[in-house]
């Protein structure tokens, strides 16, 4: 009765996820019949339809959406592997922005080629800089990472208003002014294909992005160190792992990937331009959603980035039905809710999933009737030595 | 004969899983009644029923003769039954007095009416001889005194029946003795004790009865008086046991490890958690640190491990200086650690079993290549260590570690810590929590390993433990070392009047 | 296993859900024509027939419809002439604020059938540079701004009609009604410092000088003026309004959209004057005395009579004054005991009559001689008002 699936956590984390989605659309769609019963279901149907409702146009726009929630969900799963809940990718993604902005208008001096690489390395620096700076007052100072990033979103997002008004203003729209059109990233004909201007290499990079920290985390030593950290400090420290340096690292790695987000956004070019406003960047935000309900895990976030960005189009296109879009924002704001509630769900469909092991040895070893029995009576809240008290060999 | 405790055929079913299959449960009055098991027999299962945490699927409860439905704490509590949990539930910047009356104020017009409450609980501490003091602070007593206070709660809320779970895994020899002489008192007084525990001297010592179950079955109750320890025994784990672990005759080498005027502080105060401590261990013994908690043994061997800054002193692994040296070349030096506490230091508990089986050596050559792990090889290896220590889990080596059993999880650093053929093993309270079958595997690694011409450094806090396997015993007391024993030569008693401080032997006297 | 049962309801119903999407997108829809002739038939859109068909359409810009402000004064216009005329409508929401977003509101709206798409606000030029090539045959009527690539080369296709106001003039209007109603301590709170702002302002520092002249004033009307840097309700700008009502200015002319809700709510606790902007907002608080207004919704309802009766000025950029009627105070809505309908009657008549030399933002540069981000409201040529510039 040995089942070796190795998959099995991924599997429950994914079925969790699921559920967590269906009880959301679940309640979207009463939300639409509450609001107007009559185009309800059309509507349902052109969510669900979302970026496929347009053709090519609204799977750009899907992707459009995706590219910044992906990136900043990444930045948020891989600090949370290593046990840091990154928060702060708001300011990292910020200052990424920023810096991508400014070297896409003030560099001209670097080569057409390349400058919009240049931009976007100069993005990633940035957002690494940002996220460096809670990692290292954690690990040296033991200072938490949500208060230290929180503060630096606020410090990011004043110290860009300030930095934009000095350097790349345009007053008259109170916005940063656009990049050079060598900063733009490549559209590499996928502006053609998907007949809009909004597609470029961006969603490769994510892609590559994704990729590369699924065989940090999954595949390297540095990624079991990381993980390590992240799952038991003391432990790894017992280990004799550097667990002042992975938390430095992790940050850092963290940052730049909000920060290569912000740039991702801001070079795409679609018009859109930092405002001088006393905002914080949603983006950020919108990556702990992302991060949650793709269980952390980078194939997860990507899948989790496009859905919820599927979702956006498709509460976009609604409003042919009569419906405002703001529907869909609970909609995604329950799929997150729901989302939190993951961990419930995962432990009730692990249950299922696994049957207990029973080995009827002369010796009388039940490891997992034990461990299951343990689980039952912790729920219970009765069990209060687990760990410490008399276990069974 | 008058029961005031009976549960009769109850059975428990967790999911599908039997934690309790008909088992029937008498209490006399006036008796002190033991409940014998390993963990995941039963035990807790059927007390929270009887304090009605649970309800069981099937049988049912009387008190006092007379039928009864429990369905929470509080009706437990108007039964007038009572527990002691094995891990205090008080505030530790409280008084005593505070403490006790917590959840039963008396108040008059909003003030409470302490005068009348402590003179109630002063009056029962002489009763039952218990000796507290109800002005002391919580943090300032020692945990012999909070397992009192703990008692004093049950008495001072008229409890009659008194659980007792695993009360003496904290406590030191004498400490134990008091305990003993008031579980006596109180049923001599006309209380009823249920005494849970799996540690047969203890057992012998003070109950009348004992009922044992195992996996979930009632095994029967005997007469503690008339049963031998080794039949009591074998109805807990059902095979024989043997108590007595066998030692070739020791042969000790050059020295292993060496510390040298090791001080240590305190995290956060100038305390010297560790004063000035020395000795060596040689390669073929094992030495014991013996000491009652909190005596410096944790920071001693964080200290020589790493985990820990020093202030003074020198750390020698055959007679090279590793004091400074980071957790990983102190590793590579040859020095293993089976540390106190498993899930803290021991295991990344969310990792499986093969990720486990690596954590200190996953960045060697063997298993790993440029940066990147290779998974057969570790998968490999883990299988190797799962044969050869016989840990057992529901998936192999793709458990999750959180999903095992707390013996196999400790059979796995075991494993992992000595198969990393080390010159030194530090082990710290290996066999904390662990039944009797699993202490008796993991006596007999260590004992291999001393055969083997290996030093061994155990720091332990059970007499038994230190008595059976240690060749050489150092007793710390406040961070100094008050003595030197040969086991051979020495009594338990004599053993535990180093612990308490009220004995050094010569050489060690200031 | 009574959970198990549960779960499975809940994933199969997902399932389902999913299957029933993966079926009505395999489905090839229907081929449906709208049922007008003139909808535009644009090869970027889609066959899909969308679900209602609304000939006039509006992009909110930043904000809601229901704005108080832009959105809704060229909503009402929308909606009225649409009521009337028993014409479908409908406003669009943009997914996000940038050009691509904007112009996939439009693509849209084109896609519901749209003739004509109102767009208030100057964030609109740049996607209208795009829309108005890409779907010739749909009219676009933008507020505030004018078509350009994002380097302010205005270029105004054929079905592109684009309006601008003579905010200085509303600005005077409210200038003088004000100090003409009695009031000497005033204060200027722009959102930001974007041209039809700083009109406003200009506007309403000439309009406090002309009646100061008018009615013969020994002290100097005394006017703060500041720009908050956004155009939202936050603590920030309502502690500073507080402030200038605590330090005696008795009357704040809020330019600046959501500004106006803070300033309003100082006010109310300081039991002073509001002065609103671009819209009646006469009904959101007792404190507003008067409202420098934008006819928005005039100016859309004449686009779109205009498009219907078949002389759409496409082509064209207007910049709409008194003279059409293009800015007013709501004077059947406002609070004012002194200032009468005829002398508001006598003042519009005089700007329509242009006998008033009203300065504009551009003029005022000029005016000061110097580069125009150096000039502020203190280089407005007056001297019955003193302008205290607060950054």
């Amino acid at each position: 009765m040995r089942t070796k699936l190795f998959q099995y956590e991924g599997i429950t984390s994914f079925l969790s996820s699921l559920s967590a989605i269906a009880a959301g659309l679940l309640v979207g769609l009463i939300i639409l019949l509450v609001s107007n019963s009559q185009d309800a279901f059309p509507a349902f149907v052109m969510i669900l339809k979302g970026g496929f409702e347009d053709g090519s146009r609204g799977l750009a726009q899907v992707i459009y959406f995706a590219i910044p929630i992906i990136m900043t969900g990444l930045s948020v799963g891989f600090a949370f592997k290593t046990g840091l809940f990154n928060i702060g990718a708001s300011g990292q993604f910020k200052m990424g922005a920023f810096v991508a902005i400014y070297i896409g208008i003030k560099w001209s001096f670097v080569p057409e080629e390349i400058h919009w690489l240049v931009a976007l390395l100069g993005a990633m620096v940035a957002g690494a800089v940002w996220g460096s700076v809670p990692g290292i007052l954690n690990a040296f100072f033991n200072v938490n990472v949500v208060i230290t990033s929180i503060m630096m979103n606020y410090i990011g997002m004043y110290l860009v208003n300030m930095a934009i008004v000095k350097t790349v203003y345009d007053s008259l729209k109170n916005q940063t002014k656009p990049v050079l059109k060598s900063a733009v990233l490549p559209k590499a004909g996928m502006d053609k294909l998907f007949n809009t201007s909004n597609v470029s290499i961006g969603i490769f990079i994510v892609i590559i992005a994704v990729i590369a920290i699924y065989i940090i985390l999954h595949k390297t030593t540095f990624g079991y160190e990381l993980k390590a950290c992240g799952s038991n400090r003391e432990a790894s420290r017992y280990a004799g792992i550097n667990e002042k340096k992975s938390i430095i690292l992790s940050m850092v790695i963290a940052g730049a990937l909000s920060g290569l987000g912000g740039g991702l956004l801001y070079l795409s070019g679609s018009g859109k331009y930092i405002h001088v406003l006393d905002e914080l960047a949603p983006e950020g935000f919108s990556g702990i959603s992302v991060a949650l309900l793709g269980m952390s895990h980078p194939i997860g976030i990507f899948l989790a980035g496009l859905f919820i960005a599927h979702l956006e189009v498709g509460g976009f296109n609604i409003q042919l039905y009569n419906f405002v879009p703001e529907i869909i924002d609970m909609i995604i704001s329950v799929i997150i809710y729901c989302g939190a509630f993951a961990l419930l769900f995962k432990q009730i469909i692990s249950r299922f999933v696994t049957k207990p092991v029973i080995d009827t040895d002369t010796s009388g070893i039940e490891p997992a009737m034990i461990s299951q029995a343990n689980d039952t009576s912790d729920m219970g809240g009765a069990e209060d030595k687990r760990g410490h008290g008399e276990d069974k060999i | 004969m008058e029961y005031v405790v009976e549960m009769n055929n109850i059975t428990k079913i967790f999911g599908n899983f039997k934690a309790l299959d008909d088992v029937t449960f008498k209490v006399r009055k006036g008796e002190v009644h033991a409940l014998l098991g390993e963990n995941g027999a039963g035990k807790s299962t059927l007390m929270s029923i009887l304090f009605g945490l649970y309800q069981a699927e099937k049988g049912s409860i009387r008190i006092n003769e007379k039928p009864v439905k429990i369905n929470n704490p509080n009706d437990a509590s108007s039964l007038k039954i009572g527990m002691v949990h094995q891990h205090f539930k008080l505030v530790h910047n409280f008084t005593v007095l505070e403490s006790i009356i917590l959840g039963r104020e008396t108040v008059k017009m909003g003030v409470i009416k302490k005068d009348e409450a402590r003179k109630k609980v002063i009056e029962l501490s002489e009763r039952y001889k218990l000796r507290i003091d109800p002005d002391a602070y919580i943090s300032d007593i020692t945990v012999g005194m909070q397992q009192r206070v703990e008692i004093l709660k049950m008495l001072y809320s008229d409890s009659e029946i008194l659980i007792f779970d695993e009360p003496t895994a904290v406590l030191t020899p004498q400490e134990i003795e008091e305990l003993m002489k008031i579980m006596k008192e109180l049923v001599k007084e006309g209380k009823s004790i249920i005494f849970i525990s799996h540690k047969l001297n203890e057992i012998k010592a003070v109950a009348d009865r004992c009922t044992v179950l195992r996996k979930g079955k009632y095994i029967g109750t005997v007469d503690v008086e008339t049963t031998s320890k080794e039949q009591m025994s074998e109805m807990m784990v059902g095979r024989k046991i043997s108590f007595n672990i066998e030692k070739k005759d020791i042969k000790t080498g050059e020295a292993v490890l060496e510390v040298e005027n090791l001080t240590i502080k305190a995290k956060n105060s100038k305390k010297n958690m560790v004063n000035n401590v020395s000795f060596a261990v040689k390669g073929g013994e094992i030495l014991c640190i013996a000491g009652i908690d909190g005596n410096g043994q944790s920071e001693l061997v964080y200290g020589i491990t790493g985990l820990m800054p020093i202030q003074e002193g020198r750390v020698l692994i055959k007679g090279k200086d590793i004091t400074r040296e980071s957790v990983r070349k102190k590793s590579l030096d040859g020095m293993s650690h089976i540390p106190e506490d498993r899930h803290k230091h021991g295991l990344v508990l969310d990792f499986n079993l093969q990720q486990n089986a690596v954590l200190q050596t996953y960045f060697e050559p063997r298993f790993q290549n440029k940066g990147f792990i290779k998974f057969n090889a570790v998968a490999e290896y883990a299988r190797k260590l799962i044969k050869q220590y016989d840990i057992r889990s529901p998936r192999d080596e793709d458990s999750i570690v959180r999903n095992m059993s707390g013996g196999n999880q400790q059979k796995l650093i075991v494993a992992r810590e000595l198969d990393r053929d080390p010159d030194i093993v530090i082990a710290v309270q290996p066999t904390r929590g662990l039944d009797i079958g699993a202490t008796e595997y993991i006596h007999k690694q260590l004992v291999a390993q001393r055969d083997q011409g290996k030093a061994v450094l155990l720091v332990s806090l059970e007499l038994d433990e230190v008595m059976d396997i240690s060749d050489r015993i150092l007793v710390i007391y406040e961070g100094e070392i008050v003595g030197d024993l040969n086991p051979k030569e020495i009594t338990v008693e004599e053993l535990g009047l180093y612990m308490a401080g009220s004995k050094r032997s010569g050489g060690y006297e200031n | 296993m009574k959970l198990w049962r549960r779960l499975a309801v809940v994933v199969l119903v997902f399932l389902m859900i999913f299957a029933f999407s993966a079926c009505a997108k395999n489905e090839p829809a229907p081929q449906e024509e709208p049922e007008t002739p003139e909808t535009p038939e644009e090869p970027e859109t889609p066959e899909e027939p969308a679900a209602n068909v609304f000939e006039l359409a509006l992009i909110t810009d930043v904000g809601t419809i229901d704005d108080k402000s832009f959105n809704q004064g060229a909503w009402e216009g929308v909606e009225a002439y649409a009521k009337e005329n028993n014409i479908t409508y409908k406003y669009y929401q943009p997914a996000e604020q940038s050009d691509t977003a904007y112009l996939d509101s439009i693509a849209l709206a084109v896609k519901a059938g749209a003739k004509v798409i109102v767009c208030p606000g100057f964030l609109f030029e740049v996607p209208i540079h795009t829309a108005q090539t890409m779907y010739p045959d749909v009219k676009f009527v933008i507020l505030d701004g004018a078509p350009h690539a994002g380097d302010y080369n205005i270029e105004i296709a054929d079905n592109t009609y684009s309006i601008f106001y003579a905010e200085e003039e509303a600005g005077f209007l409210a200038g003088y009604s004000i100090v003409k109603e009695g009031y000497t301590k005033l204060g200027f709170m722009g959102g930001m410092a974007v041209p039809a702002v700083v009109r406003f302002g200009y506007g309403f520092v000439q309009g406090a000088e002309y009646a100061a002249h008018e009615i013969g004033l020994t002290d100097p009307v005394q006017v703060k003026y500041t720009y908050v840097g956004n155009f939202n309700a936050t603590p920030e700008n309502q502690a500073k309004a507080s402030s200038w009502y605590n330090e005696g200015t008795e009357v704040i002319f809020a330019c600046g959209g959501a500004v106006g809700n803070s300033v309003m709510k100082a006010a109310e606790a300081a039991g002073t004057k509001v002065i609103g902007v671009d819209v009646d907002q006469s009904a959101e608080s007792e404190t507003v005395i008067t409202s420098s207004m934008k006819n928005l919704s005039k100016s859309v309802y004449d686009a779109l009579a205009a498009y219907y009766a078949g002389n759409f000025p496409g082509g064209t950029s207007v910049s709409l004054d008194a003279t059409v009627e293009g800015v007013q105070l709501p004077m059947e809505n406002s609070r004012f005991e002194n200032f009468t309908q005829a002398d508001y009657d006598a003042i519009y008549a005089k700007i329509v009559a242009k006998e008033i030399e009203i300065m504009n933002d551009s003029d005022v540069v000029e005016d000061a001689g110097k580069p125009a981000e150096e000039v502020t409201a203190a280089d407005i040529p007056v001297s019955k008002v003193e302008v205290e510039v607060i950054n």
